[in-house]
């Protein structure tokens, strides 16, 4: 199927030529749950590869960015004691992620990032995917599973290979709790509400991914956060980008070089998330 | 010619103790205090008032330690973790906090001050600025505004990960709780 987002860039460019040019580059973030074998093997090279990379192409200093030691990501950033009502998170972490996947292809061409989405049930998914819980992966660690924090000059320092503390499956938002986000027409209303989702997902996981400061170490953070991405890509489909401030749109989302209105419209960015989508063959007749 | 003597070797001075890794967060093993307001008269929801939602607003929310889930009940001061999550106990619904989980910097790393801005003061707002929640309510408030005179709000804080930078038991710190109906 031809993503929706190739079809956009045509129209926009106008131009058959150029649509061929991009095709190729425009990249359709799937659910970890319809990964094949191949496209598993290569998202796990992408973060391996990462993990061994200690300069700013790495994943250590990726995940650095959002807590420990950079502090750079926005939460809870809408309140009556801002003189500046930063209603940041989302796109701050849309540029994160971006950042982060382009990251990924660097080391691993045509790789994307997937969605962890939380609210399958068995037998489908339990909890934390299998592709993340699993300790091994073809005989050798699972980059997926857990990262070692070396931060020695923190303080106190952070040196521990990140851990989870998951609940039970039947607690982590449901598909009801994705529609009644997904209702809300006010961009205010709507940023709260998936904020407060997102902020349970973590908490379920708890251990880093529990908490702000170390949260990004653990590789299923960015899974994550695509859930929560395309989650608000679904409510820009019915709603265009609401009613976000026009203040907000010349918002920097440091330490990236993208503003608000940069980062609205995922096509521009060269991605889409595919339609969730359940296949059952019923065979042919050969 | 005499050789200069050798300065006899100094002592190595003490090497600093280590200091001690954080360890990975966990969930709560100690029940985190709960809170519960005075009576609110519900006159404001009274059946006449034909609100088409109630939210409880919660303001003025300290983030920067533990994470929690925050568990609502209305008109049951003895809620606790163990509570069930449904209508017949009060419940009403939940928020979520994730929390910063301590501090990891120095002395004032911290310390917000946003009251205290410089006019031209353009930087960004101190990460851990108060943070401000939203509940829908308004089918416990309904329930409740058909027998009683007034409500009172229990905040039960359910831990999901804390460390050792963090207070386990004082976990929810706000400003204001108030209910806003919508018609």
């Amino acid at each position: 199927m031809m993503p929706s987002g190739a079809i956009l860039r045509c129209n926009k460019l106008g131009d058959r030529e150029a649509l061929t040019a991009v095709a190729g580059e425009f990249r359709v973030r799937l659910g970890v749950h319809n990964l094949s074998a191949d496209q598993v093997t290569a998202f796990r090279d992408a973060y391996r590869q990462m993990m061994q990379i200690s300069d700013n192409r790495g994943y250590q200093f990726f995940a650095g960015l959002h807590g420990v030691p950079s502090w750079y990501c926005w939460h809870h950033q809408h309140n009556s004691h801002s003189a500046q009502q930063m209603r940041l998170f989302l796109p701050w972490h849309r540029a994160y992620l971006y950042n982060f996947e382009m990251a990924m292809r660097d080391r691993v061409p045509g790789v994307t990032l997937p969605w962890w989405d939380w609210t399958l049930r068995p037998p489908r998914q339990r909890g934390i995917p299998d592709i993340f819980a699993a300790p091994t992966a073809g005989n050798r660690p699972n980059p997926l599973a857990t990262f070692r924090i070396n931060l020695p000059n923190t303080k106190p320092s952070l040196m521990h290979k990140t851990v989870r503390h998951p609940g039970a499956p039947n607690d982590l938002p449901g598909q009801s709790d994705v529609d009644d986000v997904l209702s809300r027409t006010d961009w205010n209303d709507f940023n709260g509400a998936i904020e407060d989702v997102h902020d349970a997902v973590h908490g379920w996981v708890s251990g880093d991914m529990g908490v702000v400061g170390t949260a990004a170490f653990d590789p299923i953070f960015w899974s994550h956060h695509a859930m929560i991405d395309r989650i608000w890509w679904l409510w820009q489909v019915r709603n265009g980008s609401g009613n976000i401030s026009m203040d907000l749109l010349d918002k920097v989302l440091a330490p990236f070089n993208f503003r608000v209105r940069d980062v609205l419209n995922v096509n521009d960015l060269g991605y889409d998330y595919a339609a969730a989508q359940t296949v059952a063959s019923a065979g042919g007749t050969g | 010619m005499a050789k200069t003597p050798r300065k006899p070797p100094t002592a190595p001075k003490e090497a600093p103790p280590p200091r001690r890794a954080l360890a990975a967060p966990t969930r709560g093993k100690v029940p985190a205090r709960t809170f519960t307001s005075r009576p609110v008269p519900v006159e404001f929801a009274a059946p006449e008032h034909r609100f088409v939602r109630a939210d409880i607003e919660i303001s003025g929310i300290f983030h920067g330690e533990a994470s929690y889930e925050g568990r609502i009940f209305l008109n049951n001061p003895k809620a606790d973790a163990n509570t069930p999550k449904d209508l017949a106990h009060g419940y009403a619904g939940s928020f979520h906090i994730f929390g910063h989980g301590g501090c990891l910097g120095d002395a004032g790393h911290c310390e917000v001050n946003e009251h205290n801005r410089e006019s031209y003061d353009f930087r960004s707002p101190h990460p851990l600025t108060p943070a401000e929640k939203h509940v829908t309510v308004t089918t416990a408030l309904r329930e409740i505004a058909k027998s009683s005179k007034a409500v009172t709000i229990t905040v039960v804080p359910v831990v999901t990960a804390v460390n050792e930078l963090c207070d386990g038991e004082n976990v929810f710190r706000c400003e204001n709780i108030q209910f806003v109906t919508y018609n």
